[in-house]
């Protein structure tokens, strides 16, 4: 293979493989989300991260990063960013238009609960297009 | 056309070094040797010096700039 992966570029894509797996399931498959599968989640992504990391960490001989990695990263960031940006006023105005034309009525105790999903849920989706623009970028090899 | 193109690859064929070879000289991976030499990244100034040092070249024979290129 002329280009084969770097440390970084598997990196990424273990990163996307664990924020797929975890994340994945969670938003497609649980209707009633809970505290506590917010909590797994999290643990559940950080072990599976760190076992993947630590894999690929010892099965890669050469651990180097240098500026192209860092510009790489920091497109990641950027778009991670304006996506969390564009998702925030999304969401917050599609929340206040249903309020206000009274779509939503919660329980008092379940706001917390569904906001917590809803910017978890937008904290996910860039931390997915963050990881997914750093993996174009290397396959471009900018 | 790029901005800046580069010799690298015949300078290197000449001195028989591989892509590893100057990447570790360079202190770069070998994918962003691979990618100046396509003409897809444009390195640092300090990588640029590094190469052209590595490849004892001045700086000139090694890149090039064509202002009329694509950045």
């Amino acid at each position: 293979m002329a280009f084969s992966l770097s440390y970084r570029e598997k990196s990424l894509y273990a990163s996307l493989v664990a924020e797929l797996v975890v994340y994945g399931p969670y938003f497609f498959l649980h209707h009633e989300n809970t505290v506590n599968k917010v909590a797994g989640m999290i643990v559940s992504i950080i072990v599976l991260q760190i076992i993947l990391q630590s894999l690929i960490a010892a099965f890669t001989r050469q651990r180097l990063t240098d500026e192209r990695d860092k510009l790489i990263e920091l497109r990641g960031y950027r778009a991670g960013y304006l996506t969390i940006a564009s998702l925030m006023v999304l969401g917050l105005g599609a929340l206040w238009f249903h309020t206000a034309s009274g779509d939503f009525q919660f329980e008092s105790r379940m706001v917390g609960l569904h906001f917590l999903n809803v910017f978890f849920g937008m904290l996910v989706i860039s931390d997915v297009v963050k990881t997914a623009t750093q993996i174009v970028a290397y396959r471009r090899s900018i | 056309m790029p901005a800046i193109r580069n010799q690298i690859r015949e300078l290197r064929a000449l001195r028989n070094i591989t892509q590893q070879e100057l990447a570790d000289k360079v202190g770069v991976t070998r994918q962003t040797v691979i990618a100046i030499e396509q003409d897809k990244y444009s390195p640092s100034l300090e990588t640029a010096f590094k190469v052209a040092s590595v490849l004892g070249v001045p700086i000139e024979q090694c890149f090039q700039y064509d202002p009329k290129g694509k950045r």
